[in-house]
């Protein structure tokens, strides 16, 4: 697949002798979305933190859109338009919820020239193009608001919204359905399928397998840190290996 | 009028070097203990060029500012490159060190200090006390200006998020370190300006005056008056400015009440006076609304 | 070549007494990842009760457990009242306590026992002697074997009971260690009770070992205790130690054959930037 945005080859990750990520290899073409699934501990936020530069690989390749991004810190992540959430919200409690948009807005101006980041943020076209993003997400009318004291499906959506922001080409989404009632995960369901229509490739950690498998264009299932198996959700989910893996822990895989 | 104007020419002095701790502690979250250091390094060079270089004050400025941003550039960026736990202890390293440097170095005066400091003069003629202080007062309104500017600025919108989630923000193509270092800088600066103007109302300098208790009590200002608000700053160097005077007679016990003041403070009330959820500014809030409503 | 090895032995218990005032902040930085600045307070409290003890009944077998029942009690109380209340703010908010209740403590001191320098003039158990004309003190020798003590006590304590695993546990992980069952609360409270004991050890053996109790003895120690944890590796025990001897060695030896235009005090703070420069994880810290 010559088109892949991203191509994840020979991934390790091991901290001291723990091989949180073993030898994972996969792809993620132009708008597709992908869903990394696995039991808890089989190293699919490990191997978020890879890709999007919080850890570097303990060996294996990271390709970036046919470039080698292994060792990029977070932030040129981001420059490079790899948006992402986190599976405990990272929110900026102190911000409104458009501030913490706008902050994702700020990309060119936190880098380069000094004078650039000496510009102003509070312009109305900045708050405009803030407010697009969070009327994109639902949450316009809560813009004003601080988010410290927002339920925890709003913080997922400001996330989301924060990682729109970046103009990203590749989204990873990292439990962005959990702890929501079933209608935050209808419509977050429903954004998801909306932002990979505009072209963003999606990777995406979930827990919830109706929701992950009704998503996913392709699945990869890890555990253990190696990957298990690959394929469409259908294959997947009655492949032998992968329900042992769910039912062996206690079964957070009979929704499959 | 004129012990009304030293006391206030020091605290005016002193509100500028917190407003600059005020921006690495309560904008970019990073805790420095070793401001005072930098307070040390803009009073010794402002003394230095004038007395040994036969600048003037207007001309010593801007050089003592650069060296007082420069070397919290250097010092600053092997520090922010670690843990936010690490920065305070380096930095309480780099006050002992610095006050180490001044005391131990005779090319700065050895433990004898600095003398014959000139007055700051205006077109020629020599301020006096209370214009001296008029003169601090327009260097306290351009720093609480830079100040309420840098919040306004990219980088200082980037300095928010580092100080809420360095991780969060690092994702949002925010590169901390240069974050936390401009912030650094920018407080350095303002250290800086603070100590120069210290040396020419001190006139006579020794490293003792920018040892560690004074960046502690330069904390206790910015946590006392609520980090991160524009005018806690000022606050907080006024009552820890005013509170030896009134405390004179308490002398024996002074430390020993500001410390448990400070406690107190930051047990009870982590935000400060003007911070967020505190008693005193909610006070002051429903005064003001009081008011704007009845003139309304 | 005599001098030589009189510094050495000088240095290694120089080394022993910020072990031993250092321990009790690595413990704690490891447990709570709080720098427990006030750790050197209690220290100064223990010299003072120590002598205070010693001098109305002239044994230290009184003098050395009063002061360390009295310093677990305010090394707990530090804990419970200030500590614990503020975990849920940034670190600075307990750094910032921590500081204030260290001052507030040292003049406290200074309030009750006066400024001036008391001594403290016990007498050891052990005999000084001298080896090849090297001379050793008894003082020395008690600081070494204090030193020796406790290192092996804790090193038990942690590697073989069931107490220290516990300990461990929670230092890596306190909910997890929660939810295993470890009674965490009970752990924390036990990680500053030794912790302060030890410091109280330590005040008393300076006090005797320089044969002087004053107000501000914490001062350099509480700072320099910062130096040692980040060289160390921060919350790693045996680098703290490792830290703490290179230091007093390198200290000691520093000023006696170089002359360094610096105070002895800088010497571990430059110590510690350039370790850090060269490791920013310190000798032996993991990340």
């Amino acid at each position: 697949m010559p088109s892949a945005l991203l191509c994840v080859k020979n991934l390790s990750v091991h901290f001291g002798g723990l091989k949180a990520v073993d030898d994972v290899s996969f792809e993620l073409g132009a708008g597709e979305i992908l869903g990394l699934l696995g039991p808890n501990g089989a190293g699919k936020t490990t191997c978020f933190n890879a890709i999007s530069g919080v850890y570097p690989p303990t060996s294996g390749e990271i390709l970036y859109d046919g470039r080698r991004a292994n060792g990029t810190p977070p932030h040129g992540m981001a420059k490079l338009g790899v948006g992402r959430t986190f599976q405990i919200v990272h929110p900026f409690v102190g911000l409104s919820a458009r501030e913490n948009v706008i902050v994702a807005l700020g990309g060119d101006h936190y880098r380069g020239a000094l004078w650039r980041s000496l510009a102003s943020w509070k312009k109305r076209s900045i708050a405009d193009e803030a407010d697009e993003i969070l009327r994109t997400v639902g949450l316009l009318d809560m813009a004003d608001r601080r988010v410290g004291q927002m339920p925890i499906g709003n913080l997922r959506r400001v996330e989301i919204a924060r990682a729109l922001a970046l103009r990203p080409r590749l989204l990873l989404l990292d439990e962005s359905f959990s702890g929501l009632h079933h209608s935050e995960i209808l419509h977050i369901e429903g954004l998801v399928r909306h932002i990979r229509d505009t072209g963003v490739s999606v990777l995406l950690i979930e827990h919830n397998m109706k929701v992950a498998m009704a998503l996913s264009d392709r699945v990869v299932v890890l555990d253990h840190g190696r990957k298990l198996a690959e394929g469409l959700p259908s294959e997947v989910s009655s492949n032998p290996a992968v329900i042992e893996a769910y039912l062996g822990r206690g079964g957070s895989g009979n929704a499959a | 009028m004129d012990y009304f104007a030293t006391v206030a020419t020091i605290i005016v002095i002193q509100a500028i070097a917190a407003c600059g701790l005020n921006v690495i502690v309560g904008y970019a979250g990073q805790i420095s203990l070793g401001h005072a250091a930098f307070f040390g390094i803009g009073a010794y060079a402002s003394a230095m060029l004038t007395t040994k270089a036969g600048l003037t004050f207007w001309q010593a400025l801007p050089i003592s500012l650069l060296i007082s941003m420069s070397l919290g550039f250097l010092l600053g960026l092997p520090s922010l490159r670690v843990r936010e736990d690490f920065l305070a202890i380096t930095t309480i390293g780099i006050n002992f060190i610095v006050e180490a440097v001044f005391v131990y170095t005779p090319f700065f005066g050895g433990a004898l200090g600095l003398g014959g400091i000139p007055r700051v003069a205006v077109f020629g003629s020599r301020l006096g006390n209370s214009q001296f202080l008029a003169l601090c007062a327009v260097f306290l309104a351009i720093t609480l200006m830079i100040c309420r500017q840098f919040t306004r600025t990219w980088m200082g919108l980037a300095c928010f998020a580092v100080r809420e989630n360095e991780t969060a923000a690092s994702s949002m193509g925010i590169s901390p370190v240069r974050a936390k270092l401009s912030a650094f800088v920018l407080g350095t600066g303002m250290a800086g300006l603070s100590g120069a103007l210290y040396a020419h109302y001190a006139r006579f300098i020794s490293a003792g005056d920018f040892g560690f208790p004074i960046s502690i009590s330069m904390l206790s200002m910015v946590v006392l008056g609520g980090m991160g608000t524009l005018a806690g700053p000022l606050l907080g160097a006024l009552i820890i400015g005013v509170l030896p005077e009134v405390f004179r007679s308490l002398m024996d016990y002074r430390m020993f009440l500001y410390s448990m003041l400070l406690l107190l403070m930051i047990r009870f009330q982590p935000g400060g006076l003007l911070g967020e959820q505190s008693a005193a500014a909610g006070l002051l809030k429903g005064i003001l609304n009081r008011r704007r409503a009845s003139s309304a | 070549m005599q001098l030589f090895f009189e510094q050495i032995l000088n240095g290694l218990a120089i080394g022993s007494i910020y072990a031993l005032i250092t321990l009790g902040l690595a413990l704690v930085y490891g447990i709570l990842r709080i720098l427990h600045v006030a750790h050197a307070a209690v220290y100064t409290v223990g010299a003072y009760v120590g002598l205070a003890i010693y001098s109305r009944t002239s044994t230290l077998l009184l003098a050395v457990p009063g002061s360390m029942l009295s310093c677990v009690l305010l090394g707990i109380a530090i804990e419970r009242f200030v500590y614990f209340p503020l975990l849920k703010y940034p670190p600075y908010v307990p750094l910032i306590s921590s500081i204030a209740l260290f001052l507030g403590l040292e003049e406290l001191c200074r309030i009750v026992a006066g400024p001036e320098l008391l001594t403290f003039p016990a007498t050891l158990p052990f005999p000084s002697f001298s080896v090849a004309g090297v001379m050793v003190s008894g003082t020395t020798v008690t600081v070494y074997a204090v030193t020796i003590a406790v290192l092996a006590a804790l090193w038990f304590v942690t590697a073989k009971t069931e107490f220290g695993l516990a300990m461990r546990a929670a230092s890596l992980d306190m909910e997890v260690a929660s939810s295993l069952g470890v009674n965490s609360k009970l752990v924390v409270d036990a990680t500053f009770a030794i912790g302060s004991a030890i410091a109280s050890l330590a005040g008393i053996l300076v006090g005797i070992y320089y044969n002087q109790v004053y107000s501000t003895m914490g001062t350099m120690p509480a700072y320099k205790s910062l130096a040692l944890i980040v060289v160390g590796g921060m919350g790693s025990t045996v680098g703290t130690v490792l830290a703490s001897f290179l230091l007093g060695l390198g200290e000691t030896l520093l000023i006696s054959f170089a002359n360094i235009p610096l105070p002895r005090d800088a010497l571990a703070f430059i110590a510690m930037i350039l370790v850090l420069m060269w490791k920013p994880t310190g000798l032996l810290g993991k990340r």
